[in-house]
């Protein structure tokens, strides 16, 4: 898969996810290097800890190469029911999911081992 | 994940063996072995149920071995078992008892394993498109066994045949997990009756016909009746055992989640609970049958194995049981038999759309359950006969039909 379809097919699922909660504020922050990337969603809107909780752990899921070849396809491609954050934690390197002054800040890092995700960041006022 | 693979391992492993132990017992080790040889020259096409073929050594065999193959594959490739991989090795040991024997499958894996290489991807991405897609195995025997080769000339040509399919399968499967978006659970059902409506028709094209197969044991077996109780029952123990009363609980919590793929219930919720998911999934899959007066033959204890197998990977009772009314109600209106071949084989198989059920409610799973029975009594023909999952095939279609239907409302439907 090219590199362009593979991001937009990340950022499709994670702002469906967020959109789901209909955000009046959602704002997405993209920075690529050549051995990786480092994609930031924001919004405003009230997430529970348990919800917290539960986002990382999705996103953090144990690598399922077996799974992520084959359903990993499906990402993005939602049409129906609510997205599947697992999709995500099965191709990224790391997931933060942080808190901000009116929602929670995700933030996804990809990218091969020579890939050193300390050099991405976005400021933390944003 | 460590205690997981190994209990899951270790679990397969003794089933395997109790399957070779109880088939040399029941038909002699003699008799049980030239059985399963004669099922290596077998024509496997729908319907071709093994017992009636080979009798009941022979098939457990050729079925423990099937299964083996597949979880080779699996170890070689240090992939860790979980909901997915524990549903295939069920599944294939299931079709193990009518049409898929450990030669008819290889050459497929093979095809998918070059298509993996060539894609830029490892085995391990496309092992369980490579497991499931041995549904196609009949292709091969179909090959080596009916197109009037002469000597061994059918053998290579069977294999090339084989792996020429394997290699385009992966394209195939992924295309159709966007139609139906995830909702047909045996989604490598719907790819193989797809690629194998093509072959059909090339077949026949080239005035090949497709004789019409009706192998159906209707006797009766001990060991047969016995199978799936008991190896529900000890699904449930060895859960009870590794998880306790929170595994219960567990249980409940797998009931609430409506099954879409790719849902690993070992990941999403436990080990323990999806195994008791599986042995419940089991007793009710034999309750059934039992009650409708059916056979307990190969097909049916394929189809009793391969829901078990998927009580780990989307199937649960919540999400099933409208699929069943639905195949039950469809079966009545149309004047079948609940017990007859093609109706008792949607009830199980028909669970294949349970995720309809689990996200969309209990009309729209009553609705889909209906559909499916009338589209898998002729999607068979359609085909061939040549893909195993012929009721993924007819659960894919019916389920890109609902979700087409349900996406265009959500799309027109003002907020």
């Amino acid at each position: 898969m090219k590199r362009k379809d593979f991001i937009l097919h990340l950022i499709g699922e994670i702002s469906s996810y967020i959109l789901q909660g209909e955000p009046m504020r959602m704002v997405i922050s993209l920075h690529q290097e050549e051995d990786g990337m480092h994609l930031a969603i924001l919004d405003d809107n009230n997430h529970t800890d348990e919800e917290v909780v539960k986002i990382e752990k999705a996103l953090n899921s144990r690598k399922r190469p077996e799974l992520a070849g084959y359903y990993g396809a499906m990402t993005g491609h939602d049409l129906l029911g609510s997205s599947q954050l697992d999709l995500l934690g099965w191709q990224i390197k790391f997931a933060d999911v942080g808190r901000t002054d009116s929602g929670i800040k995700i933030d996804l890092w990809l990218g091969g081992k020579k890939f050193e995700s300390d050099r991405f960041n976005i400021p933390e006022d944003v | 994940m460590e205690k997981q693979n190994t209990v899951i391992l270790v679990f397969l492993i003794v089933v395997m063996l109790a399957f070779i132990g109880t088939g040399l017992i029941a038909d002699g080790p003699g008799a049980a072995v030239q059985g399963f040889l004669k099922l290596q020259i077998q024509p496997g096409r729908l319907i071709n149920d093994f017992i009636a073929v080979a009798g009941v050594g022979g098939t457990l065999i050729n079925a423990a071995l099937a299964g083996a193959v597949g979880l080779i594959f699996i170890i070689i490739l240090k992939i860790q078992l979980s909901g997915p991989t524990f549903a295939a090795i069920f599944t294939i040991m299931g079709f193990g008892f009518f049409g898929k024997t450990p030669l008819n499958i290889i050459p497929i894996i093979i095809g998918v394993g070059l298509a993996a290489k060539f894609a830029g991807k490892t085995f391990r991405e496309y092992i369980i498109i490579a497991l499931f897609g041995t549904a196609l195995g009949p292709l091969v025997s179909l090959i080596v066994f009916e197109f009037g080769f002469t000597g061994i000339l059918g053998i290579p040509v069977g294999i090339a045949g084989g792996i020429l399919t394997g290699f385009l399968l992966p394209a195939i499967a992924v295309s159709m997990l966007h139609l139906h978006q995830g909702y047909n659970l045996y989604n490598m059902g719907l790819s193989c009756g797809f690629f194998a409506l093509f072959v059909a028709s090339l077949v026949r094209a080239a005035g090949h016909q497709f004789e019409n197969i009706m192998v159906w044991y209707s006797g009766d077996s001990v060991v047969l009746f016995w199978m799936v109780p008991v190896l529900s029952v000890s699904l449930i123990i060895v859960g009870l055992i590794a998880g306790g009363k929170k595994s219960l609980k567990e249980v409940l919590e797998i009931q609430k989640l409506p099954g879409r793929l790719p849902s690993d219930f070992m990941d999403l919720v436990s080990l323990e609970g999806s195994l008791i998911n599986s042995g419940l999934i089991g007793l009710a899959g034999f309750l059934y049958v039992y009650f409708v007066g059916g056979d307990f033959n190969g097909p049916i204890l394929g189809g009793l194995l391969t829901i078990m197998g998927f009580g780990a990977f989307g199937t649960h009772l919540k999400n099933s049981w409208p699929i069943v009314l639905g195949v039950v109600l469809s079966t009545l209106v149309f004047g079948k038999g609940l017990s007859s071949p093609g109706p008792l084989l949607a009830a199980l198989f028909g669970t294949t759309l349970a995720p309809i059920a689990g996200q969309f409610g209990i009309v729209t799973g009553i609705t889909a359950g209906f559909i499916h029975l009338f589209m898998v009594l002729q999607t068979g023909a359609w085909q061939g006969g040549m893909n195993l999952y012929n009721n993924g095939f007819a659960g894919g279609l019916t389920a890109a039909l609902i979700v087409a239907v349900i996406q265009w409302r959500n799309t027109n439907k003002k907020d």
